[in-house]
């Protein structure tokens, strides 16, 4: 496993790592009948997922979810515990299972009465041993110098963007000092 | 950690309001998203007490646009500012690319304010970033009140390292947008 640079600033994700996230996410819906699975990164932003349905609440859910994940960590380190490795919630009708890839990744699986606990803990276990060798390569990529040569126009249109709609409707002060 | 997904031709980045309590983190998001354009935002989710007081975090994702065929994504958070709550700031500080402190002018609460900062600096060192060099916007907010310190003397005590710094009253919006402008370019830069 690769050591984590914590001082890593960008995450790149390629077409090709997409794709081979969501071929495992399909493997894993389809052999243990749940209905949507996702993997977030440890600030809650989704990397990729696969549904038999289309859900618009899973932005939310991610960011409540990675929330909770890292809540559970702080709890893990308050009771002298390297962490909780996975998290179980169940309703009525459905329940949600997550579990860690490599402490920075969350593997989420959502399924209902069709499917059973005991397979989909397995399967995400196998998954997440997919999982783990694929963002390897892509933290690994990320490590390196820059590979995505647009960026530069990206950041010049989007402070342009970034002025044009969070526009003040209110007068204020500005300090001129800077970092 | 801004995520770059080319596949997705989306960028996202992480935003937390940061604070001691009752300095304005969530009154904040609550102008921003009474203001911003409709198609910019999601819903507003917040997990609070029955007092209305933030229990876990505010969350308002945010949707600049396709920008060079990149979707640009911001999601914006607070946390809760009592001190109870230190190790769910922790929690929320999980991946965050930029951060904005929200202290409160008033004359007594200087020295929350500067617990609160000595708190965030150790956070964010604890993740293994520079705290000097990490985005960051100062926002002193309730500057409207009687009894709020002058800006000077805030500085002074509060922004040693010269981050960028506004002066608000987020009840009514002022500096509210300006602080936002200022730490999604910090971020952006930080591409």
């Amino acid at each position: 496993m690769i050591p984590f640079d914590r001082a890593l600033s960008n995450l790149v994700v390629t077409e090709e790592d997409t794709a081979q996230i969501t071929a495992c996410l399909q493997r894993l819906i389809a052999d243990s009948g749940a209905s949507y699975s996702m993997v977030l990164d440890r600030a809650g932003q989704i990397l990729a997922w696969e549904s038999d349905s289309i859900r618009p609440e899973m932005q939310h859910l991610g960011a409540l979810l990675a929330a909770t994940y890292a809540s559970t960590r702080e709890m893990a380190r308050l009771l002298n515990e390297d962490g909780f490795r996975t998290l179980l919630q169940e309703g009525l009708r459905e329940k949600i299972f997550t579990e860690t890839v490599q402490d920075d990744w969350l593997l989420v699986v959502i399924f209902d009465h069709q499917a059973h606990l005991g397979l989909v803990k397995v399967l995400a276990k196998r998954a997440t041993t997919v999982l783990s060798g694929i963002l390897d390569l892509v933290r690994e990529r990320s490590m390196q110098a820059n590979q995505t040569p647009r960026l530069a126009q990206v950041r010049k249109a989007t402070t342009d963007t970034i002025d044009l709609l969070f526009k003040d409707d209110s007068s204020g002060t500005k300090d001129p000092s800077s970092k | 950690m801004a995520l770059i997904n080319v596949a997705a031709r989306e960028i996202h980045g992480k935003i937390v309001y940061y604070g001691p309590g009752l300095s304005g983190k969530t009154t904040n998001l609550q102008y921003i998203h009474s203001r911003i354009p409709a198609h910019t935002k999601g819903e507003l989710l917040s997990i609070e007490t029955e007092t209305e007081r933030t229990l876990f975090f505010d969350f308002l994702p945010l949707d600049l646009g396709k920008v060079h065929g990149f979707t640009i994504r911001f999601h914006l958070y607070t946390v809760p500012g009592q001190v109870l709550y230190e190790r769910t700031r922790v929690a929320v500080l999980n991946g965050t690319d930029g951060v904005v402190f929200v202290a409160d002018a008033q004359r007594d609460r200087l020295a929350d304010n500067l617990q609160s900062l000595r708190e965030l600096a150790q956070n964010i060192t604890a993740q293994g970033k520079r705290f000097l060099d990490f985005p960051l916007v100062m926002q002193y907010n309730k500057t409207d009140l009687p009894d709020a310190l002058p800006t000077p003397v805030l500085d002074r005590y509060l922004n040693t390292i010269k981050a960028p710094r506004f002066e608000a009253v987020a009840v009514t919006g002022k500096g509210v947008f300006e602080t936002l402008r200022a730490i999604s370019k910090l971020v952006v830069n930080k591409l």
